[in-house]
């Protein structure tokens, strides 16, 4: 078979059958890429956006090759190039804020400074995380209120994440009067954070004078807790502690 | 039917809408209470046990006995109520970054099969192997409650255990799914009668014995 046939212009027949191979070996590798991303989101991202993410790296991909076989075809791509970046310029300034979002996106993705179910504080909101999506992370609130946050926001700024770590530390000061019995309210404050069930065994808790203050006796209170536990344990511990303690030292 | 439970602090009451079924009443992983928070299980030894080089040594531990009531019928379990009247509480293995939270137990450590409140606390049978060539001092065992087989008779209930240790400071625990003395029951599992999918059933400690 001649494959030096013109076809039409300087492009043969060969030409044409390189094409379409570099086509197809761009839709096989775009899929095995797609593929292969897709399971290493598996776990990071949701369903939805593992396909989003996918979707967009094969069509990149895409017109990687038809850019590549243009010059091939005979067509100068040079005119398309200038013209793409222009409109590429104009877009991008237009949206400059939407691509951000997203590029801030992929890099929570990958970073992954947070997940879904976590408790974070991000720009003064503080909540459950419902959702880290391709533009927005979606937080619920204590009150149960619905925030939406733009990535570049959270990407920018400081993120807590509250229970990052299995464990975190609570503290607390009570005061005690001057006449007050010190060491019976250490003792008491002692005996409340060891009956209670949630407080960690170790590392262990520490209940010291941390200061003799203008009008009270201050007792520091350092306990580690659950992290997914720490908001109603430490609630909870705070009232005992004061009760206890003050009830102990009066007597 | 009415299912009514009184005790440890919590009352219970169920309407059973079944026909036919039975209750079945057995010990379950002990890491249910207060709350499910974590699969592990610390139980720390009230003396430091010391193990000679490549010795294979057997002791025995006490661990809580949480209760689990479930409903059977038609070759299904549900789990009805479960509860316990230790208190249990939690602790931290390993680095405040990458540790994990367990359910903690501080039990004697006796080379023979020590005496039990049966409605209380169940006996650990531990098989350590040292396969180190040093002497190695261990403190504590951590477990993995997906992997607990618990076996009970109406005078003990009882778990087997392996503790490899493969380094001074890392060693594999698992569970034998075998009785300590033949006759006894084997528990419904928890995990199996509420079908959760388990990924493993090892503890690998690598934060210190």
């Amino acid at each position: 078979m001649n494959l030096d046939i013109i076809v039409y212009g300087n492009v043969t027949l060969f030409d044409l059958i390189l094409v379409i191979m570099i086509f197809i070996i761009a839709f096989i590798i775009g899929k095995i890429i797609s593929i292969n991303l897709r399971r290493a989101l598996k776990e990071k991202v949701s369903k939805e956006h593992q396909r989003s993410i996918g979707k967009v790296v094969y069509i990149v991909l895409i017109i990687i090759a038809f850019m590549a076989v243009l010059p091939i075809l005979g067509v100068d791509p040079s005119g398309i190039v200038i013209a793409a970046g222009f409109l590429g310029l104009v877009i991008g300034l237009a949206s400059q804020s939407i691509l951000g979002n997203l590029i801030a996106g992929l890099f929570l993705v990958v970073e992954r400074p947070m997940k879904v179910g976590d408790q974070v504080e991000v720009e003064g909101v503080t909540g459950y995380v419902e959702d880290v999506r391709i533009m927005s992370t979606v937080i619920r609130t204590y009150e149960g209120v619905f925030v939406r946050i733009p990535n570049e926001t959270i990407f920018t700024n400081k993120i807590a994440n509250l229970v990052a770590h299995p464990a975190r530390r609570v503290e607390w000061v009570v005061g005690i009067r001057y006449r007050d019995d010190a060491d019976r309210a250490v003792k008491f404050i002692k005996q409340v954070i060891l009956e209670h069930q949630f407080t960690l065994v170790n590392p262990k808790p520490e209940v010291f004078v941390k200061e003799l203050a203008d009008s009270s006796v201050d007792i520091m209170v350092r306990v580690w807790l659950p992290s997914t536990e720490w908001y109603p344990v430490r609630q909870e511990l705070l009232w005992r502690s004061l009760h206890h303690s003050f009830q102990e030292a009066k007597e | 039917m009415l299912y009514r439970r009184n005790c440890c602090g919590e009352e219970v009451e169920k309407a059973l809408l079944l026909d036919k079924g039975q209750i079945l009443i057995n010990p379950v992983e002990p890491q249910q209470k207060p709350k499910t928070l974590t699969p592990y299980f610390l139980i720390e030894f009230e003396k430091a046990v010391v193990v000679p080089p490549k010795a294979k040594k057997r002791l025995y531990l006490k661990f809580p006995i949480e209760v689990g009531v479930f409903v059977t019928g038609q070759d299904d379990f549900n789990v009805l109520d479960i509860f316990t009247v230790q208190n249990q509480k939690f602790t931290l293995y390993g680095d405040v970054r990458e540790g994990a939270i367990c359910e903690h137990w501080k039990s004697p450590v006796s080379q023979t099969v020590p005496p039990v409140d049966t409605l209380r606390e169940g006996v650990l049978d531990l098989y350590i192997n040292n396969l180190t060539s040093r002497w190695i001092e261990a403190t504590k065992v951590v477990m993995n409650a997906y992997g607990m087989k618990i076996y009970y008779s109406p005078t003990m209930v009882s778990m087997r255990a392996t503790m490899k240790i493969n380094t001074p400071v890392v060693a594999e625990v698992d569970f034998s799914d075998s009785p300590m003395y033949t006759g006894m029951t084997k528990a419904v599992e928890l995990y199996t009668a509420r079908k959760i999918k388990i990924a493993a059933t090892k503890y690998i400690m690598e934060w210190g014995l």
